[in-house]
């Protein structure tokens, strides 16, 4: 039985799968975590994929799309055949772009959903990834990212009126509440509100998220500090709605410290 | 059975239990398999598995130059008078020394890491024995670093990782070559591994 809202699986079936979590079990086994369009996240298990002439080694690699045939399992699917469709090499070719490319791949697994069908949440982490290594910005991907992946999760930020008396904001009078899920009139000051200013210029890239394409969001040129003012906003959303600290982040905090330093 | 509801009158078999099947790959029924297995040895047996235990508890630390486990600082690779000392190769695990002194090709000195450097389950650097090994590399002796982590995204990010961190420019620093596995076939290989077998290949 598939439990409800899951695209019905046979006893064996085919997809594709971008690998976010990998675990050893026994003498060379593997526990894999893939995302795919179909089924959101699936657990599999693949046998003897750790032995290095096994036909699975490489192709369930962490941040990997590849072609899977899987057969139903008691617990755990097995993958019987693993092909790579995209290893996201240019990705996984610089330690900066890899961290970021791990970013999307936590905020997968954190806010997938298992046997159910993602398959806009699946595109958009594929087109993320492969749109991570030529960024103008290098990290606004990821706050395209954040921002569809709450959109899609049903926690789109309001952009428009205010969160608390629905009346249309005034450009540059407005404020940011991530729990509350939107801007703030200057009016309104809910108590429970975890409140924090706004720039326009910092709306209007919201908004163009909301409404533009990737590539037009990757081909904006964003100085320090709209850049770090949208990180706060949408990084700050994510991790409010997941209720933890993300650890890719404090990886790629880092990178950039040593960078500075 | 589980080790919780094994009889309260043996309290000794269910602790036994209990300990076993804290091991890697150990369920309940497996502990208990191997607790009546334990029960049924010749005391000497028994005792001597016992003391195998506590003594590898006690005689093991960690080489102060290399890092593996050894039962003396520094451990016998490093106090080899015969091993190349300008050169050395760095794995993740003492397990990954075995593995290349088992190929009797490599004759330099080793560091292990202790693990890899993995953003997604919050291991950095501060979590390996990698401060360690910048301080080695300080000394001008050493000529060359073989990196020789997994061929995996975390053993190539601690690689990076490593290489970002090095201060010296004179520093010969190498990776293990990546390629076809000796018994693999070309069909079942996954593209990066024959992009990099191409990249490497040898004269015949």
């Amino acid at each position: 039985m598939t439990p409800a809202g899951g695209a019905e699986r046979g006893r064996t079936y085919r997809c594709e799968g971008l690998t976010l979590r990998k675990a050893s079990i026994g003498e060379a086994d593997l526990v894999v975590t893939v995302f795919t369009a179909e089924h959101g996240k699936v657990r599999a298990v693949g046998k003897g994929a750790r032995r290095s002439s096994s036909r699975l080694v490489g192709h369930l690699e962490l941040l990997t799309l590849s072609r899977l045939s899987m057969a139903r399992g008691r617990e755990l699917d097995i993958v019987t055949q693993a092909e790579v469709l995209d290893g996201f090499a240019e990705v996984k070719a610089d330690l900066d772009v890899m961290t970021r490319g791990l970013y999307v791949v936590e905020l997968l697994d954190g806010f997938g959903p298992e046997d159910s069908p993602s398959p806009a949440l699946f595109r958009l982490a594929v087109n993320v990834l492969r749109a991570l290594p030529s960024a103008a910005e290098p990290e606004s991907p990821l706050r395209y990212f954040e921002f569809h992946l709450l959109r899609l999760t049903g926690m789109l930020p309001e952009l428009y009126n205010c969160v608390e008396c629905r009346k249309e904001v005034e450009p540059d009078s407005h404020r940011f509440s991530v729990n509350l899920g939107g801007v703030l009139c200057p009016d309104c000051r809910p108590l429970e509100a975890q409140v924090r200013p706004l720039s326009l210029r910092a709306m209007k890239v919201l908004r163009l998220m909301h409404r533009g394409s990737l590539a037009e969001v990757s081909a904006l040129g964003l100085n320090p500090s709209l850049s770090l003012e949208l990180k706060s906003v949408l990084s700050g959303a994510v991790r409010y709605w997941l209720g933890r600290e993300l650890r890719s982040n404090a990886f790629l905090e880092r990178l950039h410290a040593d960078t500075r330093s | 059975m589980t080790p919780d509801n094994l009889p309260s009158a043996f309290p000794s078999l269910a602790r036994l239990v209990q300990e076993l099947n804290r091991l890697p790959g150990i369920g309940p029924k497996s502990a208990q398999r191997l607790a009546y297995h334990i029960i049924r040895l010749p005391d000497e047996e028994a005792y001597a598995l016992a003391e195998a235990v506590t003594a590898v508890k006690q005689n093991t630390v960690y080489c102060g130059e290399c890092q593996n486990l050894a039962e003396s600082t520094p451990c016998q690779i490093c106090g080899d008078p015969r091993r190349a000392r300008s050169v050395i190769c760095v794995v993740e695990e003492p397990l990954d020394v075995l593995a290349l002194e088992r190929t009797r090709s490599y004759r330099g000195l080793y560091h292990v890491l202790h693990g890899v450097i993995s953003p997604i389950n919050g291991i950095g650097p501060d979590q390996l024995k990698l401060r360690e090994l910048l301080e080695r590399l300080a000394d001008p002796e050493i000529t060359e670093l073989v990196v020789a982590t997994n061929p995996t995204m975390e053993g190539e990010a601690t690689a990076m990782y490593i290489q970002r961190q090095l201060g010296r420019d004179d520093l010969r620093v190498t990776r293990l070559a990546r390629g076809l596995p000796v018994g693999g076939s070309l069909e079942h290989t996954d593209e990066n591994t024959l992009i990099r077998a191409f990249q490497g290949r040898q004269e015949l």
